[in-house]
């Protein structure tokens, strides 16, 4: 069975009230959406977006036609309710870099982990702008229109900040 | 390696180059090892970017999620509703006592009396299923106070002069401060409109306000 398939039977079950079924897709998802919200807010709110996220999600589940994957339609949640929550902290509280994470990410790419895993970590030491833009389009697939509309800015400026990531994390992932 | 050219690399990535300048770039990449070397390495950052695996919250969180799993949901108020413009008609303490009258009907029935004796229905909104308290509180407070608010509008002129000075003015300031934090939260829901914290506050204080009108109704009621 593929995690589609596993995710479609879940989601029935869940839909009907199962909580064991819930917390499969739970725990099949709940990484990505760990990173969404770490990229998207403070690494100090990730853990709360998160458990907002997955009350939504089961809050909204029947309202999921299943037109398409699961996780789609997840994540598609996952960054309304994560950019409207960042929106109510404010500009203050927008995500800084902390040394924790430059740690992490040095220790990671002299270990040479895979791209994906590599690109994960450079993610984090991303400026705040290249950041959104780069994880809302290269990673979660939306388009500049949807992007500048989110962001409240222009899509020549989402075009803008794409470039600057991409070529950021070329810059971080040749050192 | 040309800036020129680096610029378009995403946009020739990304397939949004014109023909032009894709024809003007496609014939640098011909003879810029640099550039094409670029183009490889971002081509596979995009490719490799959403196949992210994501890494595990600090703590396990499904307890705490599955506690909260059957909470009743808070409603929030409608985003696309436009936020409430003042009235032109600024209400008085005055109206805002009779229209407690009709919010306490509304709170404890279908009906209620109108100060000049006329038996009203108060209209109630289908509901096909059963709905909690808490969205009972945040619909009432995006629809039937408005609209009880206003209906009043049109009736509000009598019982008037029968409390002393000192009462409408702690009625008028205590009025002040809820109807001040009401907007407060209302802004902040428009901004947050999943925050079911900020609604839940919106209806605290429709009740605080309902409360409040309703001793001063009490109050006039005693004069009378």
């Amino acid at each position: 069975m593929t995690q589609a398939d596993l995710d479609r039977d879940d989601v029935q079950l869940a839909s009907a009230g199962d909580h064991d079924a819930f917390e499969r897709l739970y725990r099949r998802h709940v990484a990505r959406v760990t990173s969404l919200a770490r990229w998207l807010l403070d690494a100090g709110e990730a853990d709360d977006a998160v458990q907002e996220v997955f009350i939504r999600v089961w809050q909204k589940l029947h309202t999921f036609a299943g037109q398409s994957a699961f996780g789609t339609w997840l994540h598609r949640v996952a960054v309304n309710l994560l950019l409207r929550r960042r929106q109510s902290l404010g500009s203050s509280r927008r995500r800084q870099v902390n040394d924790e994470v430059q740690m992490l990410a040095a220790a990671g790419a002299s270990e040479r982990p895979d791209l994906r895993v590599a690109i994960e970590r450079a993610v984090d030491l991303l400026p705040a702008g290249a950041r959104e833009v780069f994880v809302l389009h290269d990673m979660e697939g939306y388009k500049h229109d949807e992007i500048a509309e989110m962001l409240a800015v222009d899509p020549g400026t989402s075009r803008s900040q794409l470039h600057r990531a991409r070529l950021l994390l070329r810059q971080q992932l040749a050192t | 390696m040309s800036d020129r050219f680096t610029a378009q690399l995403s946009a020739y990535i990304d397939g949004e180059l014109d023909d032009l300048s894709l024809a003007r770039l496609e014939s640098h990449l011909a003879e810029c090892l640099d550039c094409t070397r670029t183009v490889a390495e971002l081509r596979a950052i995009v490719a490799a970017a959403p196949d992210y695996r994501g890494r595990e919250p600090s703590r396990d969180l499904w307890n705490d999620i599955e506690r909260r799993l059957d909470e009743p949901e808070v409603v929030p108020i409608n985003p696309s509703r436009p936020p409430m413009q003042p009235s032109r008609h600024r209400f008085g303490w005055r109206e805002l006592i009779a229209a407690s009258i009709v919010m306490a009907a509304v709170g404890g029935g279908a009906v209620w009396v109108a100060l000049d004796g006329t038996v009203r229905e108060v209209p109630t909104a289908a509901a096909p299923a059963p709905i909690t308290a808490e969205q009972q509180n945040v619909e009432f407070a995006d629809r039937e106070y408005d609209a009880a608010i206003q209906d009043l509008e049109l009736l509000l002129a009598r019982g008037q002069n029968r409390l002393d000075s000192a009462t409408i003015r702690t009625i008028e300031q205590s009025l002040s401060k809820i109807d001040e934090a009401i907007t407060e939260a209302r802004a902040a829901v428009q901004r947050d409109p999943a925050n079911a914290y900020l609604s839940r506050q919106i209806a605290a204080n429709m009740r605080r306000k309902l409360n409040l009108l309703r001793v001063a109704t009490q109050a006039i009621a005693a004069r009378t």
